[in-house]
């Protein structure tokens, strides 16, 4: 738990998440996933509650579950101070890392996020994406056992954050644990062995991408324009699951074939059948959408 | 990269504060030039000025010195006093407010103490710097007049920790970068003048000179004329107790500066 003020930030959200896993966990803005994040982290200090990281209470031992920690934050906080390979090498030696061996592991990363050749560049005059590439960088210079990475691909462009999630996937196979907040379905979708929702400080959802959406909703929705169709809203409502969200309609059925007959029957504006998806649980779940 | 990630283990307190050490010195030295010559131009101005130019209307004798060797122990102490200062005041407030460095250290092994006790190590070893600088313009000048001068360096160090430890103070409590403006000149300028800096404390008016025992400047000018001029040369007869004063001095200054930046780190 954790209060700031009056505020509860994160409150009672009960989370395991096994070695080698990786744990997406999705919520709107405020949701609390930075404040929980941190304090898995050791960096926040918790106002209440049971929390065991790599066998460590990551507030009383700090220094010993940071150590074993790579942690890329939601802010960009290098030393601006410093060019790329010096912010390496200072980050490094907070885990007690020097030497030649060390040299060759910023070598190595650097490679492997593709920034090789802009050691001596300061950190500002690298792009959003290569800073946040140097940020995943500098996570692995210890070779930590659990990664906790707060919106990783927030803010960057679609082919980046695809390369990204390349990434994280191979790390993945190396056999780290990942802790991932974010707003994107998708990448909870593509990257998560298990995904929890936290709205509110609370952990409102928690399961396997696909078992979390059929658990909750039937397999397809028809979604389209809600003005003017209001009755029939209501009239679908009655036979199945018919949700209005700002301007759009949410008509959910088990049957694809049943709402592709719908749109045929009524004159749908922007109408859509897909198969469900996490971001439709949410917005069951939340009543909002993720970026409201 | 390797496949297996060993079992790290955290790195030791010695080894977390040598880190946070290397990290300011390592910033500082780029620009280590730039940064060390006023250090070194600024007392040799100011002697030659006094020396061949105020001094020659000052037909009396401070503490049995001639004015220029009487302010030569109060140089080394206001060199290491603004230096670590600034350090802690400006460095330490941007580092916390715009650069968000501290931030990316939390994420390490580091905490809060170890990065607030390394950068006062640091501050203390830039007054250890910049006191010897001086001190070897002071040899130049044949101020340096007893063989214990070769404690100035050690001494430098303990009076920017005691000056961080302060600065710590002033910063976990500022909310606006230039009210440090009112630290130096209505807290740090007069402390120079109130201690001893250009006459002789028993001098001062109105009682002053008990609020000058108060202060820890004047402890460590004290301390400075002991080792740089000698017993005859200081401004009071108990000058010995000074140095334990300013051990005391640096020991609770610093640890409560450096509790106090914890906290303000953590909101
Ligand atoms: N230092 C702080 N002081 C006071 N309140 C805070 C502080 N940090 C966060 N909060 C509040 O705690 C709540 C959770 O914030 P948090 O940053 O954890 O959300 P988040 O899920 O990471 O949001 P985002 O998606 O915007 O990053 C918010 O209501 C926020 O205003
Ligand atoms: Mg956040």
């Amino acid at each position: 738990m954790k209060r700031y003020a009056a505020l509860t930030a994160v409150d009672s959200v009960n989370l395991r998440i096994p070695r080698g896993t990786c744990y997406a966990l999705l919520g709107p803005n405020g949701a609390g996933k930075t404040t929980l994040s941190k304090m898995i982290a050791a960096v926040l200090p918790r106002d209440g509650g049971q929390m065991e990281v790599l066998g460590f209470d990551p507030w009383i031992e700090q220094s010993e579950v940071k150590a074993r920690l790579g942690v890329v934050m939601q802010s960009e906080v290098f030393d601006e101070d410093l060019d790329v390979r010096r912010n390496l090498e200072i980050y490094g030696g907070f885990f007690g890392l020097r030497g030649a061996a060390f040299q060759k592991k910023i070598q190595e990363l650097l490679k492997f996020v593709q920034l090789e050749g802009r050691d001596d560049d300061a950190v500002q005059a690298l792009s959003g994406g290569m800073r946040r590439r140097l940020m995943i960088a500098r996570a692995l210079l210890n070779d930590p056992e659990l990664l906790v990475l707060d919106e990783p691909t927030t803010g960057l462009d679609p082919q980046v954050r695809h390369a990204m999630w390349g990434t994280l996937r191979q790390l993945k196979q190396r056999g780290l644990t990942i802790l991932l907040t974010t707003h994107y379905m998708e990448e909870a979708a593509q990257l998560a062995d298990r995904v929890g929702i936290l709205f509110k400080g609370k952990l409102i959802a928690e399961d396997a991408p696909r078992n979390l959406i059929s658990e909750h909703l039937p397999p397809w929705v028809l979604e389209f324009d809600a003005s003017g169709h209001e009755e029939t809203l209501v009239a679908l409502g009655a036979e199945t699951l018919a949700e209005r969200h700002g301007d759009r309609a949410f008509v959910f059925h088990r049957d694809e074939a049943a709402l592709r007959r719908w749109v045929g029957e009524k004159a749908f504006g922007a109408a859509v059948v897909r198969s469900t998806s996490l971001e439709d649980v949410f917005l069951k779940l939340t009543g909002r959408t993720l970026d409201e | 990269m390797s496949d297996a990630a060993p079992a790290r283990r955290a790195p030791s307190k010695a080894v977390r504060l040598r880190a946070v050490w290397y990290r300011h010195w390592k910033v500082y030295s780029k620009f280590i030039v730039a940064n060390a010559t006023p250090a070194v131009l600024e007392p040799t101005f100011f002697l030659l000025a006094v020396g061949f130019g105020l001094g020659r209307y000052i037909h009396r004798e401070f503490n049995g010195l001639e004015y220029d060797a009487y302010m030569a122990p109060a140089l080394l102490a206001m060199t290491s006093m603004y230096t670590a200062a600034f350090e802690a005041s400006y460095g330490t407030f941007i580092r916390l407010r715009y650069q968000k460095a501290y931030e990316g250290m939390l994420a390490t092994p580091l905490t809060r103490h170890d990065i607030f006790t390394g950068e006062l190590l640091w501050c203390g070893s830039k007054g250890l710097l910049f006191s010897s600088i001086v001190a070897l313009v002071l040899l130049a000048f044949g101020h340096l007049r007893t063989p214990w001068a070769v404690l100035v360096p050690a001494i430098g160090f303990l009076n920017s920790i005691v000056f961080a430890g302060i600065s710590y103070l002033v910063t976990s409590w500022v909310k606006n970068i230039n009210h440090f403006q009112f630290y130096f000149t209505i807290g740090l300028t007069p402390l120079g003048l109130l201690s001893g800096l250009v006459f002789p404390v028993r001098e001062l008016p109105y009682g002053l000179e008990y609020a000058a025992y108060a202060t820890p400047l004047f402890h460590t000018i004290e301390t400075f004329r002991l080792v740089v001029s000698g017993p005859a040369h200081t401004s009071v007869a108990w000058a010995w107790a000074c140095p334990l004063v300013l051990v005391t001095m640096a020991i609770v200054l610093g640890a409560l500066g450096v509790r106090r930046m914890k906290g303000r780190l953590k909101a």
